[in-house]
């Protein structure tokens, strides 16, 4: 559905996006992630052809936004990160005035209107002036917007920005309802985001490409950062045990005999290192006449993986 | 073109349901109601017969034409480019399968409908006058006639100016500056010796001369090329202003 084939685009001497390749099929919720300033609005507005490529070619169903800007532009919703609404009119009247923009034949057009309010959840202000509208509606009529004609392809340029958790929640389900009939690209630089809603995401950031996978993917990409372990016996045999290479950190929570310890890694570990080293501890434990009971990784959170991904740049550079 | 009607509409609807339109109207219909009454009385009271018509005095020969031009055609197209690319909702607009030349010629229409409707009830004054004395219909429409081109080339610019910076304050600043050059230079006819480039190319400007002839029914070529190409021009420009910070 869209198909975005080494994008550069340059501000000046300044280098938003650098040599960006990817692909997002049909029917796919896709989420766009990268900290502030990675590149993503300037992507998503490439490919919503509001501004043009340095160089690198961006297909949008099958249709080049260089050449055939046009017939890709109405294949494509674009909802901007500030959600650009004429503060003078009413929800209903724009929602129309955009309907004809995008060549929503006349007799369809009141349907569109309606359908589009039913699916951003906005029909209940339909008649109020969009300057009055709060945050969290002007953000939905934006969507709505982005629906009216209903394109198969959804560009949403971070759709949950300052919104409350409540409104989050709203937004969110929203997007996977649309999924459902339509592909969406979505860009947020909270990775909780594209759990909650995506299917696949895909990480920039510096403006290159960090990784692309599906949810399984990135959460296999979460490390271990860490232990937990449930031992009977004396705490002080135990954490004495455990005093071997590659653990740092030691917390200890006691319920009458049984610990409850944790322990974190010294450095990152790969999966082979991390289940020997795992191994290595369970075992010095047992030899050290202690009852283990359970023994657990910690996962890594999600904001750790986040940092870990976007840094990597910077690192590589250095 | 396609994307012309919808914005065309917009834009009116913009003028006029904010109270924009509407001050700018109440405001031009008093000081003209009031230019037109001075005129008037003035030629009721005069002791001898003048070569002039009221008319004719009205739209050709006071200052105070242009002086209303300069004070309300920049505040009618400051906001047209400035004030959406200030906000964002730019973005909206272009994203949508719309082309520049549409954008462009859709504010413009709108911009000039607005003119054209602030210009209107002044066709009241034809019949007012009528009630006195005899009215050359002739020289009355080529008179608007020239209004209209006068508009359309100064509201083009205005829409230029507005495109080319996201300042409002600016857009209105530089459009009022074109205008009052222009003025300025058509003053020189006056102070310019005869048979100069200069003198030729200030009287070319002169928007007094060109009023000056159209209040008295003469519609010279040179008039019609000169507003004709100040609007192309401008409007053309634009659309590749347009593009520039589009795909720049």
């Amino acid at each position: 559905m869209i198909s975005v084939q080494n994008l550069v685009k340059r501000y000046g001497p300044k280098l938003a996006v650098d040599d960006l390749s990817f692909e997002v099929d049909r029917g796919e919720v896709v989420g766009f992630l990268g900290p502030n300033g990675a590149g993503k609005s300037t992507t998503l507005r490439v490919i919503a052809g509001f501004l043009g490529a340095t160089s690198g070619t961006v297909k949008v169903a099958g249709h080049d936004i260089a050449t055939d800007s046009f017939a890709a532009r109405t294949k494509l919703g674009y909802m901007p990160e500030i959600v650009p609404l004429y503060p003078e009119m009413r929800v209903a009247e724009y929602l129309r005035f955009r309907a004809d923009l995008k060549r929503v034949p006349g007799n369809a057009r009141r349907e569109a209107v309606w359908n589009a309010m039913g699916k951003a959840n906005v029909r209940d202000v339909a008649n109020v002036v969009i300057g009055n509208l709060s945050k969290g509606y002007k953000q939905r009529v934006g969507l709505a917007d982005a629906l009216v004609a209903d394109p198969p392809l959804l560009v949403l340029d971070e759709p949950t920005a300052g919104l409350d958790p409540n409104q989050i929640r709203e937004v969110r389900d929203v997007i996977r309802a649309l999924g459902k009939e339509h592909t969406v690209l979505l860009s947020t630089h909270i990775l909780s985001e594209v759990e909650a809603s995506c299917s696949r995401a895909i990480v920039i950031a510096g403006g290159k490409l960090v990784m692309a996978g599906t949810m399984a993917e990135l959460a296999r990409r979460r490390r271990s950062a860490g232990l937990r372990i449930v031992v009977r016996g004396d705490l002080a045999a135990a954490k004495s045990a455990l005093a071997i290479e590659g653990i740092k950190k030691l917390e200890a929570r006691a319920e009458d005999d049984v610990h409850v310890l944790t322990a974190s890694w010294a450095k990152k570990l790969d999966e082979p290192q991390m289940a020997a080293a795992m191994e290595a501890a369970v075992a010095a434990l047992v030899a050290a006449g202690l009852a283990v009971r359970e023994a657990t990784r910690v996962k890594g959170s999600l904001e750790d993986l986040f940092a870990e991904l976007t840094t990597v740049p910077e690192e590589a550079a250095s | 073109m396609r994307a012309f009607w919808p914005i065309y509409k917009r834009e009116l609807f913009a003028f006029f349901v904010t109270p924009l339109a509407w001050v700018l109207i109440t405001v031009f219909l008093l000081v003209q109601g009031m230019h037109f009454f001075l005129l008037v009385d003035h030629f009721a009271g005069a002791q001898q017969q003048s070569d002039q018509t009221p008319l004719q005095a009205f739209f050709g020969n006071t200052v105070l034409l242009y002086l209303v031009l300069f004070l309300l055609i920049p505040p009618m197209t400051m906001r047209l480019f400035a004030e959406e690319r200030r906000s964002g909702s730019i973005e909206g607009l272009m994203t949508a399968p719309v082309s520049s030349s549409a954008v462009v010629l859709a504010k413009f229409a709108g911009a000039f409908t607005t003119y054209i409707a602030m210009w209107a009830p002044t066709a009241l004054y034809l019949v007012i006058l009528r009630q006195t004395g005899e009215i050359d219909w002739q020289a009355a429409a080529s008179a608007f006639l020239g209004v209209a081109l006068v508009g359309s080339g100064y509201l083009a610019v205005g829409l230029l100016m507005s495109s080319i910076t996201k300042s409002q304050f600016l857009a209105l600043v530089l459009t009022a500056m074109v205008i009052l050059a222009l003025f300025i230079l058509g003053i020189g006819e006056f102070i310019t010796p005869e048979g100069t480039t200069m003198h030729a190319v200030c009287s070319h400007v002169s928007i007094w001369a060109h009023m000056n002839d159209f209040a008295s029914g003469v519609i010279d070529s040179r008039r019609l090329v000169f507003y004709g190409s100040l609007t192309v021009g401008s409007l053309f420009t634009t659309v590749r202003a347009v593009d520039a910070w589009r795909w720049g």
